[in-house]
């Protein structure tokens, strides 16, 4: 079996970040975002990932490779010189997709994380004959996306309705599709929109299932939405009893600590806390609700919430850094400074504090 | 003159609780003049700037608080400084000149050749000895402290001009419109008992225009002086302004630090000034470690020795920590005061902030204020409770509060 991933572009939602690493590379969970992906499509039996990207293919390749060997999958890219929205892709790699066997393959959207039940959606394809599986999530705000209208019974899906600002149900396109061969005869090479112009096509032909993802979801295209996956993702490790989850008296919650780390004493660490490779947490600290990525340095007494601390980064002495604080790659946040929602840029010192939400060049 | 037999008393204004409400809400638990600064309450910077007067045979202090509030202060101060420091009790606010006068028989019982008159609100090194020694060699009824500010600030206060030669007031007038000086009135004074008659004077005038008024239906408009009883007289409108080119008030100029303590804000910064003087007038009131056996310390600090200081807390500049507080491990104290009975609990972080009496900061938790923020620096007034991990930027919170989120700018009721 074969899958597309549409990475996209520069993922500028999750800035600064994205300004060190492509989006798929930034970690999530102590693990580069796209190899969620690939590792789950490994598990089913995928054999070749294309990527659809459009900016730093190379980059993307060459971190691949050791991948590539490890997970003993084919990893290729299919770069678009213009972009062509979320079909358009389809159209762009069709002759990798086409291997003649006539399967279904997947199609991942990059930014969404969620417990992948592609074995499952397998079957799910299987047991309707229908043209293409999409899967569906239940969301609390319909009205925020695309909402897919399906027959209870079967999940058949009878329309779509974009940004309803009426109820008229409340499951959206998750993002992770099963498509026939055949589908790839209906996109065109043009920018063109998977949900808006291939897949109400397909339903008005009663071709098109929708089955409803069990477990979490989430977009975690943007800082806000990472923070909130995490937990998401955390707490599905808890309920598979995951031994990743770090044990101690030390500990509150669900907690993912890289071997590497070290992690002083009179710390207090969690819930929803990542802390990535050769990260330094000195005495005293408290941390709840933040990624920690490779090698940031948390001096002592500092208190961390909700917040991402980018690669390399430190955060000093009795410093408080919480609120959505985004630090970029190399930043410097001096002793006793107060973050309070700064999101700032690679190679940053921050010497006074950030009392509002505010963007550091 | 100068003979050992001379003998000088001291007058301290304190206030009343009308008064001070700026203070607020530090001054709900406790008179203004109490508050401690470095450690010490306000009251007795002035009156340990006093103990250096030589012959000084007595301080009173003159307010409107009740006296059972300064009962228990003033007979510990006497012992302290051997020398008799007593409260008189106003019955309603005089003015100044007003109280000074009201308490003539009590202040002259002891033939004093030279009264101070000092306002307790006020943070200077107050050189005493010094202006009593000019004031002799001017021979006038009065010298009165002066400070070089900026202009800008300068209408803030009284401004006055003064003779650069002879050192004479020339001229004098309270908080002008327009920029007369860059000279101010320190609320710092020296009399001779002359001051009695010339406020017995403007007491006498007053009464006489009084009396006019009734027959005046055009003065009885004027609504300026109408609302003034006869025994409110103030030092600076009644007294400085009409004697000043009179060869009767002349002036003595500190180069020292000065500041007003009219809001808690200023109590912090003066708290600091006080520290810094106590390198040379009290050096052992100063605290010194290096975080090995005892906390960190940097710059000046004082703390109450009941006071129990985690050794690995890091404390300072400008900060004094009062009796029976704990501040626990890992804790870092800058630029603070810490009252009576305050618990600050593991890693907190207090910045720029009052913490009232018997508060509590939580483990991780921020008070954090900033002198140019619209509130200025964060106050917790008594028995304030601050959760773990929750910061407090540049608030006030009022006495017997819990705070279990964060708050910014805003004034907790």
């Amino acid at each position: 079996m074969k899958a597309l991933i549409l990475v996209g572009g520069f993922g500028t939602r999750l800035r600064p970040l994205t300004l060190s690493a492509p989006k798929p590379l930034v970690e999530f969970a102590n693990k580069p975002m796209i190899l969620h992906q690939i590792e789950a499509l490994k598990a089913i039996g995928v054999t070749e990932v294309v990527l659809a990207i459009n900016y730093q293919p190379e980059l993307m390749l060459n971190f691949l490779k050791e991948f590539e060997k490890k997970l003993e999958i084919k990893i290729t890219c299919s770069q678009e010189t213009e972009p062509l929205g979320t079909a358009g892709p389809l159209a762009l790699a069709r002759d990798k997709l086409i291997d003649g066997s006539g399967k279904p393959f997947f199609v991942l959207n990059s930014d969404v994380i969620s417990e992948y039940p592609l074995k499952e959606m397998i079957e799910f394809h299987k047991s309707h004959g229908g043209e293409a599986s999409i899967m569906v999530t239940k969301v609390d705000e319909p009205s925020k996306y695309g909402v897919v209208v399906t027959e209870e019974t079967t999940g058949k899906v009878e329309k779509f309705v974009e940004k309803p600002k009426i109820f008229v149900g409340n499951k959206i396109n998750a993002g992770i599709y099963l498509l026939n061969p055949s589908v790839l005869d209906r996109i065109e090479l043009r920018p063109t929109s998977i949900e808006k112009e291939v897949f109400p096509k397909i339903a008005a032909e009663k071709k098109l299932y929708a089955m409803l993802l069990p477990g979490f979801w989430m977009d975690i295209g943007q800082p806000k939405d990472y923070i909130t996956g995490l937990r998401l993702y955390l707490d599905s490790l808890r309920k598979k009893s995951s031994p990743k989850l770090a044990k101690g008296f030390h500990i509150l919650g669900n907690v993912l600590i890289d071997e590497t780390a070290v992690i002083g004493d009179g710390c207090l660490i969690g819930p929803d806390v990542a802390i990535g490779p050769g990260c330094v947490i000195e005495p005293g600290v408290r941390l709840s609700c933040c990624t920690l990525m490779r090698g940031v340095r948390i001096k002592k007494h500092a208190c961390i919430s909700s917040s991402i601390i980018g690669w390399h980064s430190t955060v000093g002495r009795w410093a408080r850094v919480e609120n959505m604080t985004i630090l970029g790659e190399d930043v410097h946040v001096g002793d006793e400074v107060y973050s309070n929602g700064g999101v700032v840029l690679p190679h940053k010192e921050i010497k006074s504090s950030i009392l509002k939400p505010e963007i550091v060049m | 003159m100068g003979s050992s037999e001379e003998r000088v008393v001291a007058v301290i204004m304190v206030g009343g609780p009308t008064k001070g409400t700026r203070f607020r809400p530090l001054s709900l638990n406790i008179p203004k003049p109490l508050f401690p600064l470095a450690g010490q309450p306000m009251v007795h910077h002035p009156i340990s700037a006093c103990k250096r007067i030589p012959n000084l045979a007595q301080i009173y202090l003159v307010g409107f608080y009740d006296e059972r509030e300064f009962a228990l202060y003033v007979s510990s101060i006497s012992n302290e400084l051997k020398v008799p420091v007593r409260y008189l009790k106003e019955d309603k606010p005089h003015g100044s000149a007003g109280g000074l006068y009201n308490f003539r028989d009590l202040i002259m019982e002891d033939s004093p050749s030279h009264i101070f008159l000092l306002n307790c609100d006020v943070c200077c090194s107050f050189p005493l000895p010094e202006m009593l020694e000019a004031h002799r060699r001017y021979g006038g009824m009065g010298t009165i402290l002066v400070i070089k500010v900026s202009a800008e600030t300068a209408n803030e206060f009284g401004e006055l001009v003064a003779d650069p030669v002879t050192n004479e007031l020339l001229h004098y007038t309270e908080k002008p419109e327009t920029f007369v000086s860059d000279r101010i009135n320190c609320g710092v004074y020296i009399f001779t008992p002359d001051i009695f008659t010339a406020i017995q004077e403007v007491s006498t005038q007053r009464k006489d225009r009084a009396n006019l008024r009734r027959v005046s239906s055009f003065e009885a408009l004027q609504s300026a002086t109408r609302s003034l009883s006869t025994d409110f007289v103030r030092l600076d409108q009644d007294i400085l302004s009409p004697l000043a080119g009179k060869k009767q008030l002349y002036t003595y100029e500190t180069l020292d630090f000065w500041e007003q303590i009219k809001t808690p804000g200023m109590s912090l910064k003066c708290s600091g000034l006080y520290l810094a003087q106590f390198r040379f007038t009290s050096p052992h009131l100063l605290a010194h470690g290096d975080g090995t056996k005892s906390a960190a310390i940097t710059g000046d600090v004082y703390v109450h020795p009941s006071a129990k200081v985690h050794p690995s807390a890091k404390i300072g500049p400008n900060v004094s920590i009062s009796a029976n507080a704990r501040i626990g491990a890992g804790v870092r104290l800058i630029s603070c005061i810490i009252l009576d009975d305050v618990e600050i609990k593991e890693n907190a972080v207090v910045i720029h902030a009052i913490v009232g009496w018997k508060s509590s900061v939580g483990r991780w938790s921020r008070a954090s204020g900033d002198y140019n923020a619209k509130l200025g620096v964060t106050i917790l007034g008594e028995a304030v409770t601050v959760e773990d991990e929750v910061v407090v930027t540049s608030s006030i919170v009022l006495p017997n509060k819990t705070l279990n989120v964060s708050v910014q700018d805003e004034i907790i009721l």
